[in-house]
């Protein structure tokens, strides 16, 4: 893998972006790799924007501030525009295409993924399941883990929360978007 | 494979943890973004080990709040951020005048006034030279990592109590905020210092009038000296050979090992300094720099740049070790500094900031 990887995650205030963010960090942690979560903080609240910055690497990660990114998952529309200049050319964005406009990226140089992770969430009865959907399009996208990988790494994490009980639909969701790209 | 270990924890969250592990049994203060976890994971988890927990009215209450805890020998701490340590300094100048042992623990804020809510090391001079009134120090440590912050939480204390003064720990909001894998300390078994209030008045009562100041100044210089003398810490690497040592401290700090890394994979006779203690400031680690440096370069998160000033003090004393003047083309090595305002300078903006010094478009501070 390259130096290190770096992912931004930005939507709403609620949509669960640091949370996935931390799920993306956890799986990296559990695969033995080095990781770093930093979130932007203070003003940020329900409602408002909200987003982090995750890194992975083999080796020890310098700078965990966000820098350039190789892959934004964006789940509003105003996420998408501010961080939109923030992907670095040939990278990857992932975006909750039941509220961002795929027409809108005015890029040519990134891969664009559209998820329409609401309606699927909807569809697997798990409503608030859609950041989990699209925490398995970004650990895919990474290219870096097996799925088996992905769901070990985010079970864990629920497990230590004591949210095991969602295990199941938890799964099904990190399942749909492993498997959507 | 990677030997990563630990788990996933904020930085604020394991300084609090890892003084619980150490032994704390009181916190004081008042919140403020972005140190605000340190206090809320107090409320629940000291009430867990039986310590006591204060939400004070203000900080100025919640520092006082730990000169009375400290007085009867138990290991406290409060945390706060810029503008809040602000309203502290006059409780820490007096656990200071009275030798009293405490943590204050300050996650950086940039801004003067009530400030921003942005992470920076605008409050370098305050911390290092003691804020409030009189004169006194406090050995000021520099977490760059969230395991170094849980570790040197621990140390902090250890030196409060061996000198008989108080640490700051001198974190900032982004290592606050942010997460990653830490190894917390081993859980120690609370101690109250025999030297503390008893409830029953056998200490000795000393009077404002009884105290004899030019005395109290010589002992005071003698323990200042030997914390100079023995407490630095620093972290360092490439500075025998390198053409340019840069110095930097916490995030940036961390930030510039990396940029150092690039830069010497890239064939550049680079180093770098990474003060831990801000004070006592790592003079001995200049000791080991290559004679012949071309230069240093202060890499920090302020407006006017802090740091350069003690990198310019100690390469000047050295320069006089050495008995080198102007007069024979050997000055001391000149210092350079582009303060990045705040935040953590990206790799590239610390190379950017190399190649200006190298191309004569940064002119030299000092």
């Amino acid at each position: 893998m390259a130096a290190y990887k770096e992912i931004i995650f930005a939507g709403s205030g609620g949509q669960g972006v640091l949370t996935v963010g931390l799920l993306m960090a956890e799986m990296a942690l559990f695969k033995g790799l080095h990781a770093t979560w930093i979130p932007q903080y203070g003003s940020a609240m329900r409602g408002g924007t909200a987003n982090c910055t995750v890194k992975f690497s083999e080796s020890y990660i310098y700078n965990p501030s966000q820098e350039e990114a190789d892959l934004l998952l964006a789940m509003n529309e105003p996420s998408f525009q501010k961080f939109l200049p923030m992907v670095k050319e040939g990278g990857t964005i992932v975006i909750n295409s039941d509220l961002v406009d795929p027409a809108k990226c005015t890029r040519t140089d990134v891969k664009l993924i559209a998820v329409p992770c609401s309606s699927m969430a909807k569809e697997l009865g798990h409503m608030l399941g859609a950041n989990i959907i699209m925490a398995g399009v970004v650990v895919k996208a990474t290219g870096e883990f097996t799925e088996e990988e992905a769901l070990n790494g985010m079970n864990q994490v629920f497990r230590k929360k004591g949210k095991e009980k969602y295990e199941t639909l938890n799964s099904s969701a990190l399942r749909a978007g492993f498997g959507f790209i | 494979m990677s030997t990563v270990k630990g788990e996933m924890i904020k930085g604020n969250e394991a300084i609090a943890e890892a003084a619980i592990r150490a032994g704390a049994r009181f916190y004081a203060g008042y919140p403020i973004t972005p140190s605000s976890e340190i206090m809320e994971y107090m409320s629940w988890r000291l009430k867990e080990v039986g310590g006591a927990f204060v939400q004070a009215e203000s900080e100025i209450a919640g520092i006082n709040m730990i000169i009375g805890s400290a007085a009867c020998g138990v290991r406290s701490i409060t945390a706060s951020s810029g503008p809040g340590i602000s309203l502290k300094q006059e409780g820490m100048t007096t656990l200071s005048d009275e030798e009293l042992p405490a943590v204050v623990v300050n996650v950086v804020r940039y801004g003067n006034g009530i400030g921003t809510l942005l992470s920076a090391q605008c409050d370098y001079h305050r911390e290092t030279r003691g804020g409030g009134n009189g004169d006194y120090r406090c050995i000021v440590l520099c977490p760059a990592s969230v395991q170094e912050a849980a570790d040197l939480t621990v140390e902090a204390f250890d030196l409060a109590e061996k000198y008989r003064m108080v640490s700051v720990l001198m974190t900032e909001g982004a290592l606050g905020q942010m997460m990653e894998p830490c190894v917390l300390p081993e859980m120690q078994a609370p101690k109250r210092f025999e030297w503390g209030f008893d409830g029953k008045y056998t200490n000795k009562k000393i009077g404002i009038f009884d105290r004899d100041s030019m005395k109290e100044a010589v002992a005071l210089n003698a323990k200042y000296n030997k914390v100079k003398e023995t407490e630095q810490r620093w972290e360092a690497q490439h500075i025998e050979d390198a053409d340019y040592v840069f110095v930097a401290y916490g995030m940036p700090g961390r930030a510039t090992i990396g940029a150092v890394e690039q830069l010497r994979a890239e064939g550049h006779k680079v180093g770098y300094i990474r003060p831990i203690t801000a004070w006592p400031f790592p003079e001995k680690a200049f000791e080991q720099v290559n004679p012949d440096v071309k230069g240093y370069i202060s890499i920090e998160a302020n407006a006017t740049g802090q740091l350069v000033d003690d990198i310019a003090l100690t390469v000047m004393r050295q320069g006089k070790k050495k008995g080198s003047d102007c007069s024979g083309g050997s000055c001391p090595a000149p210092v350079y500094c582009n303060p990045h305002v705040y935040g953590v300078p990206s790799t590239k903006a610390i190379m950017e900031d190399y190649a200006k010094v190298l191309s004569g478009e940064m002119k030299e501070v000092y």
